[in-house]
């Protein structure tokens, strides 16, 4: 008997298990007991907080349903007020986008005066998609309001007026139409009940909706077929790689106008709402990534123009790769050799890179980086601007100079990228990206950052990656194509991934006088038969890039011609074995 | 001594205390001893959910119609009633079971769901960029809604072995166990899940005594954690900026805000809701809003409040409760319920960034309903208690007399 627990023990809840009874009972029965009571005391804050959160919610609630105007849906009946909102063409006048006068039809059932199966029939004569008991079923519904059909052409809708049924109103229902669908859809972005949500709907809403300014459609800086080859070819390659998706723009660099700009996979703007959200997320200006080897082309101008660099023969030794804080520096195709500058270009160096930009200094890139505009957001009139990811000031020391000089260490949007290229071609001033047409002649001055020198030299080199280098896949004869390919690790979790890379492309055309950058990428792709299962950058873009110049290159009235080329002959010189692709 | 021979814990054994009541069937021993306030109001929100769904049902119907395929309006509701039909008896028979019971299919339910959870990524099957679901026969059987209610119990299982004995590292062993769900999760991705899980993890080890500097420790990691993926996970990214600047793409939430202003305080009727045919998910994330607009925000304040009242049920009821595991267990589910709920309404409310998170009961089901249903079950089934036999002042008195 004497094991039996005592009676107050039990009331008290002290009992244990038999395995916590077993030691010292009395001890650890009052230590269960402060944890519990710890425990109840936490029990009854948490609660509080839960109080406190439902507390919350029913203010809001009531903020909302008082305070707050009731949304306007309906109430333009057939007579009221039209929001009309200004069409957007492309620079050849293509519509983009326009105002389609649509009606939606409703029934109030209980105000019915006439027969409803005569009234059925009658309709269903006038919207063929719609069936006699199906329209029946709406007038006789028990509700005071049901719509017949939405978006219902003007003709039709005044044939139904013209049935004189008093319950049946037309609802003006000004839809917006983009009639190419999915073509720009990331540029065009879309307007819900006539208020610019996304892209150049909503940028330039005010312009679109004001009375004084909506009667003049818009020009954008877009040329249709130039956007139509760019898409058709990065989904091919989205395709064939299985990749997560692909983006790409092309930009005249004279001017910074943007003739095309897609990122995949794409949405139909005219039911934004049926698509998946993530197809709306705008993959060139919004998303920012490690664009890798294609920054080197920006270190190289950069120490081409301080003086950092003097000579093509200058030599960076590439033999060992550098360690520094606790980090390994070291190349992909390693020479293990001193390399002059083509060759670190052509090979994609990251030891000679890092070098130069070590020798560059901090201060230097920058001022170049901060004059190239990649320490803010993107310039461009897309709401959806990406800002850049960059080290503070007081974590950019010598590795992060040297990371940044290879692209590793800073994350930009392929806007950022195209402009800071049509700097490098153009002789070397920077125009901020617009997606607005430019009158010829009108281009805004823009700011140099570069010489005209170290503008012809980068040309040099850039042709000669595409003619010697990793991008041979891209060059298009008689195009010129001049451009530096990039495979950065994709991060995921916050640290580099080996199994996933985002390759870009930068390239420009013709290179003997540039007028287009070109520069695209694929998130993550897999490989495949086409590219023989590599997944680099000038295998797995590259020969996209060489079949959008050649579709794009007619259209833009760029020539080709296989007598003109740059003249390489001098860096060829410098380079003292062939590529390693 | 009739009271000697009546261990405490054992709610099994206390049919001698209830003999007074000359029911001795399984039945009636589940009567007398289930919280029926609890349950009423349970069954109440089950109600609610029905209609909630009829009123959705058109919306969600329209939506997803176009060109061929054509959904019946009420399609959805009828769905719905399916789930019910199959969901309460289930609930009801989880909440049957002794609690050894429901200990055992807890542990046994989480090591399963881990498993099934681990094939997901092999076999499972693709939605909107998110691989969460096994495809069986006749529905998508999603792991990780069966694990929470289960993944709780156990936590509490572990937690509880803790306070009997603190020598024992359970609480270290239930935070691997937490790690590796979290990581099966993350991998899917699902965010959101993730963070549930967390939360009522964090919250159980709290209430398990948990040291406050741990506490803050893992509260410093959690926010770090968000950081990262805000840093480096450019889908979250653009959640989060989206909501703090209200710039970017608001679409959804936006249609969402509509249908509370246009709904009033009254709302415009049942059948009569215009703006919920521009929701993007009407039946399922944004059913509350469909409340808001054809109840109104009376019967949304109502539905808030009746969520508050089972939390407070439960919680208060736990406040004699002298067996840790019960104690965990059950202030586990019910946090998870009472925090899904309340991040789903203020999901709806712009008050939160939008999570793929469904109003418990309410939103039309799938098998996250059988889900819930379990977790329900269990909540009911540790709840159970003889009303004449408890550690409080009252039953004392009682057994006194």
């Amino acid at each position: 008997m004497t094991a039996l627990p005592l009676r107050s023990e039990i009331l008290s809840g002290a009992v244990g298990r038999p395995r916590s009874a077993a030691s010292s009972p009395i001890q650890l029965a009052g230590q269960r007991q402060q944890t519990l009571a710890l425990g109840r005391q936490r029990l009854m804050t948490g609660l509080l907080l839960f109080c406190i959160a439902i507390g919350v919610l029913v203010l809001r609630l009531a903020d909302l349903s008082l305070l707050q105007g009731r949304p306007t849906v309906g109430a333009n009946r057939s007579t009221g007020a039209i929001p009309v909102r200004g069409d957007i063409y492309d620079r050849n006048n293509v519509e983009l986008a326009r105002t389609f006068e649509a009606y939606g039809i409703a029934v109030a059932p209980r105000k019915l005066v006439g027969n409803p199966r005569v009234l059925a029939e009658q309709i269903a004569a006038i919207l063929p998609d719609k069936t006699v008991d199906g329209i029946y079923k709406e007038l006789t519904a028990r509700n005071s309001f049901r719509y017949i059909s939405r978006r219902v052409l003007p003709e039709q809708a005044k044939r139904i007026n013209d049935l004189g049924e008093p319950a049946i109103t037309l609802e003006r229902e000004p839809e917006r139409l983009y009639p190419n669908l999915n073509l720009a859809a990331h540029v065009i972005g879309y307007a819900v009940d006539g208020v610019g949500k996304v892209g150049v709907e909503k940028a330039f809403d005010h312009r679109l909706s004001d009375p004084s300014t909506r009667g003049t459609p818009m020009h954008l800086s877009i040329d249709a077929r130039v956007q139509q080859a760019l898409e058709s070819e990065m989904g091919a390659v989205l395709a064939d790689q299985r990749a997560q998706g692909a983006a790409g723009i092309v930009l005249d660099v004279q001017t910074g106008e943007v003739l095309a700009l897609a990122s995949l996979p794409d949405f139909n703007p005219n039911a934004p709402g049926k698509s998946d959200p993530a197809t709306r997320y705008n993959k060139v200006s919004y998303g920012v990534y490690e664009l890798g080897s294609t920054f080197k082309t920006l270190t190289i101008a950069m120490a081409l123009d301080t003086g950092v660099v003097t000579s093509m023969n200058q030599k960076y030794d590439a033999t060992n790769p550098i360690r520094i804080a606790g980090f390994t520096i070291h190349d992909d195709h390693a020479l293990r050799r001193p390399e002059t500058i083509p060759e670190i270009f052509i090979h994609s160096s990251n030891i000679g890179t890092a070098k130069m930009a070590a020798e560059l200094g901090r201060d230097r890139q920058r001022a170049y980086l901060d004059k190239l505009g990649f320490l803010k957001q993107a310039e461009i009139e897309l709401p959806e601007r990406a800002s850049p990811h960059f080290p503070p000031l007081s974590n950019w020391g010598e590795l992060a100079t040297m990371t940044i000089g290879f692209g590793h260490g800073l994350s930009v949007s392929l806007v950022h990228l195209a402009s800071a290229y049509a700097a490098v071609v153009n002789g070397g001033v920077l125009r901020p990206a617009t997606l607005l047409k430019v009158e010829p002649g009108h281009a805004p001055a823009g700011t140099r950052v570069f010489s005209p020198g170290t503008s012809d030299t980068m040309r040099a080199l850039l042709r000669l990656v595409v003619t010697d280098g990793t991008g041979r896949k891209a060059d298009a004869p008689g195009y010129r194509v001049g451009g530096k390919t990039g495979t950065a690790e994709k991060l995921s979790g916050g640290r580099y991934s080996k199994h996933a890379n985002v390759s870009t492309f930068a390239a420009a055309f013709p290179m003997d006088h540039p007028r287009y950058v070109v520069v695209t990428m694929i998130d993550d792709p897999q490989g495949s038969k086409a590219t023989y299962g590599f997944r680099t950058a000038g295998m797995v873009i590259a020969p996209a890039v060489s079949r959008i110049v050649q579709r794009i290159g007619p259209i833009l009235g760029v020539t080709p011609d296989v007598n003109k080329d740059v003249d390489v002959a001098a860096l060829l010189s410098e380079i003292h074995d062939k590529a390693a692709e | 001594m009739a009271s000697r021979a009546a261990p405490a814990n054992s709610l099994t054994n206390s049919l001698s205390a209830t003999l007074s009541r000359n029911n001795r069937s399984a039945l009636g021993r589940w009567f007398w001893t289930i919280d029926r306030p609890l349950l009423v109001m349970v069954l109440m929100l089950i109600g609610c959910g029905a209609l909630a769904v009829a009123a959705a049902s058109p919306a969600a119907a329209h939506r997803y119609s176009g060109g061929t395929v054509v959904v019946g309006d009420l399609y959805y509701l009828k769905r719905q009633i399916l789930w019910i039909i199959a969901g309460v008896p289930l609930m009801l028979a989880v909440s049957m079971l002794p609690i050894v019971w429901a200990k055992r299919l807890a542990i046994g339910g989480t090591a399963f769901c881990i498993v099934a959870l681990m094939l997901v990524p092999i076999l499972g099957h693709e939605a909107n960029g998110a691989t969460r679901w096994l495809q069986l026969p006749g529905f998508g059987f999603q792991p990780s809604e069966f694990l929470k209610p289960l993944f709780i119990v156990t936590t509490a299982w572990l937690l509880s072995a803790r306070i009997e004995d603190p020598t024992m590292p359970t609480m270290q062993l239930s935070f691997l166990l937490l790690l590796v769900v979290a990581g099966l999760l993350v991998k899917q991705p699902d965010f959101g899940q993730t963070a549930l899980f967390s939360a009522v993890w964090l919250a159980q080890a709290v209430l398990a005594g948990m040291g406050l500097s741990v506490i803050g420790i893992l509260i410093v990691v959690a926010a770090g954690g968000i950081g990262v993926a805000y840093l480096f996970v450019p889908h979250v990214t653009s959640r989060i900026d989206r909501f703090i600047t209200g710039g970017g793409d608001t679409y959804q939430i936006d249609r969402a805000l509509d249908c509370f202003r246009a709904g009033g305080l009254f709302g415009t009727g049942p059948g009569e809701g215009r703006m919920k045919f521009k929701l993007p998910e009407p039946h399922t994330d944004y059913i509350f809003s469909v409340i808001g607009e054809e109840f109104g925000a009376i019967a949304c304040m109502l539905l808030a409040i009746l969520y508050l009242a089972i939390v407070i049920r439960v919680l208060l009821q736990l406040l004699d409760e002298e067996d840790p595991f019960i104690f965990l267990a059950a202030a586990g589910l019910v946090t998870q319920f009472g925090l899904q709920a309340a991040i789903n309404m203020a999901v709806n409310l712009k008050l939160l960034p939008s999570k793929g998170m469904t109003l418990p009961f309410i939103s039309h089901g799938g098998s996250s309903y059988l889900a819930l249903a379990i977790g329900m079950g269990l909540l009911l089934a540790l709840t159970r208690r003889n009303p004449f036999l408890k550690a409080s002042p009252y039953a004392r008195r009682w057994q006194a007399a």
